[in-house]
């Protein structure tokens, strides 16, 4: 947790910056996102066993 | 670090008042705004402290401060009587006090015109890049982080700049798309005053608010599909993300802060194509189509000029309906500062960009409607104060205004006076035109009003009006004939 940060930035205005900002911010996001759909995979198996 | 000269001495008063926390500066606990007589201090916490002193020893905050582009800043020396400010409870001791600059007229994001919200936005763009490459940030992003000295932005939130850390995005991008980027797209892309907006909703417009306003081929417009569209569905979708987990998501995936720059030079590169004029009104031409002879212009120019040259004091003069600003600039060769009023955006904003354009740095124009003032907002409706609370002016202008509140909006008479009179500061003077029944602006609004409407709108009723709030010093009826002035003082 970021104890400077009194505001809320939004989650998703986080993430939005990184779209707007070009394309290597566009790969960023595309980063992001591909690694929370590989972590879900990945997390599926373990929680069933 | 010595704050610019602001017409008082520089000397180190006692604290002979007690320090009154600003209702507006709540939100941050790191700091807090204070008044203290004509003294506003920002009592900063221990983080804040060393945030402060980073930023003082900081290669780009400096300059900024010497340019003006940031409210004149220094830290009070260790036992200055002004350090000693309330703290809140079950919290220790303000590490340290700074004292600022004081803003010669506080003003709200809606009272500002297109140009002025958009030059105010570019301001904090800089401001924000030159942090950022220097490793600082700004915790937020906030229209209410700059003020006005004059036609020239001025960022007051010194409390704001922390150290960057690299691989985190601008924390004050929602707030900045809430309180300045959306209201500029209002305008800009669909010609809508951005005014009722924000007067409206202290934290600005929502993207939710903006979509429906963006649909079929308007996505298509300058910073649409991303700031409002993207912004609003990611914002959807990341709801149950907390901030502090996409953060760390961010920097994994390897964002940078050569990112957040790029970002932040988009932002700007977006506001600088965001221009716009407001459509013409009728009040456009006020001054040509108002009916003055030159004769009555010159006997108006020399009687406000000599009410002016009469004040014992001379730092705020309030001009109501100042129209295309003749009276604003002639008050500002002789006072420190004019508050230039006008409801109508688009005369606000042509008198904004003139004056910036001509230099004048002394007279600051606001968009508002007498019969509908700013009221008190946030919370407890104190946190952004109402205009009647800050307006306390040496001397009140109100040229051609008094038939328009009277007739055009149905106030009765006393009310207007009262209105007027409560204006000026104890000691200050009012200088107020009274346009006959018969004149020919006074006829066309009464034309639309049935017969006998007004049966006190005269000159007789008007004057025993004045009288009752203070003593009729001066009075010039013009030579149309149809319009007296007068100059009232008060205890």
């Amino acid at each position: 947790m970021n104890h400077l940060a009194y505001l809320d930035a939004g989650s998703g205005s986080l993430i939005v910056q990184a779209v707007v900002g070009g394309i290597a911010g566009v790969a960023v996001a595309a980063k992001l996102y591909w690694r929370r759909l590989v972590s879900r995979f990945r997390r599926q198996p373990t929680d069933q066993s | 670090m010595a704050i610019p000269d602001l017409g008082r001495s520089t000397r180190p008063a006692p604290l002979d008042v007690d320090p009154r926390p600003e209702p507006g500066s709540f939100r941050d606990p790191a700091n807090r705004i204070f008044h203290a007589g004509d003294d506003v201090l920002r009592a900063l916490d221990r983080t804040a402290a060393a945030h402060w002193r980073a930023l003082a020893a900081s290669s780009f905050f400096p300059p900024l401060l010497a340019a003006g582009k940031v409210c004149g800043t220094e830290e009070l020396p260790p036992g200055s009587p002004l350090r000693d400010l309330p703290t809140r409870p079950a919290s220790s001791d303000w590490a340290t006090v700074l004292r600022h600059e004081r803003v010669p007229f506080v003003s709200h994001p809606y009272e500002w015109s297109f140009a002025m919200v958009r030059d105010a936005a570019l301001l904090h763009l800089e401001i924000l890049r030159a942090a950022m490459s220097a490793g600082f940030t700004t915790k937020d992003g906030s229209a209410y982080n700059l003020q006005w000295r004059g036609t020239d932005p001025i960022f007051i939130d010194v409390g704001s700049f922390i150290p960057l850390r690299d691989g985190e995005p601008w924390a004050g991008y929602r707030q900045f798309c809430q309180t300045l980027l959306y209201p500029l797209m209002l305008g800009a892309h669909l010609g809508l005053a951005f005014q009722p907006w924000l007067r409206a909703q202290i934290d600005g417009i929502d993207p939710e608010q903006m979509g429906p306003l963006f649909r079929g081929t308007r996505r298509l417009l300058p910073g649409v599909l991303t700031h409002v569209h993207l912004h609003g569905s990611v914002q959807r979708r990341s709801a149950a993300t907390s901030t502090a987990d996409v953060r760390a998501q961010l920097r994994d995936a390897g964002y940078t802060r050569e990112l957040a720059l790029a970002t932040v030079r988009g932002l700007e590169k977006l506001v600088r194509r965001l221009d716009h004029q407001p459509p013409s009104t009728h009040w456009v031409d006020y001054q040509q189509t108002c009916g003055y002879s030159g004769d009555d212009r010159a006997g108006k120019e020399r009687f406000v000029a000599a009410a002016l040259a009469v004040a014992d004091r001379r730092r705020l003069v309030l001009d109501l309906g100042a129209n295309d600003g003749r009276y604003a600039r002639l008050a500002a060769r002789h006072a420190d500062y004019v508050v230039a009023v006008e409801q109508d955006p688009a005369v606000v904003d042509r008198l904004y960009r003139t004056l910036r354009g001509e230099g004048e740095r002394r007279v600051l124009p606001l968009v508002m409607d007498l019969a509908d003032p700013s009221p008190g907002g946030g919370w407890r409706g104190v946190e952004r104060a109402s205009f009647a609370a800050r307006a306390s002016a040496d001397t009140v202008l109100a040229l051609a205004l008094v038939h328009h509140l009277a007739i055009g909006r149905n106030v009765p008479l006393p009310e207007v006076v009262a209105c007027l009179a409560g204006f000026a500061a104890p000691g200050g003077r009012l200088v107020v035109e009274f346009v006959h029944p018969d004149d020919p602006m006074a006829a066309r609004l009464l034309a639309n009003k049935p017969d006998g409407l007004f049966p006190d709108y005269r000159r007789d009723a008007f004057e025993a009006l004045l009288a009752g709030h203070g003593t009729v010093e001066e009075r010039l009826e013009l030579p149309s004939g149809t319009r007296t002035l007068y100059r009232v003082a008060f205890s």
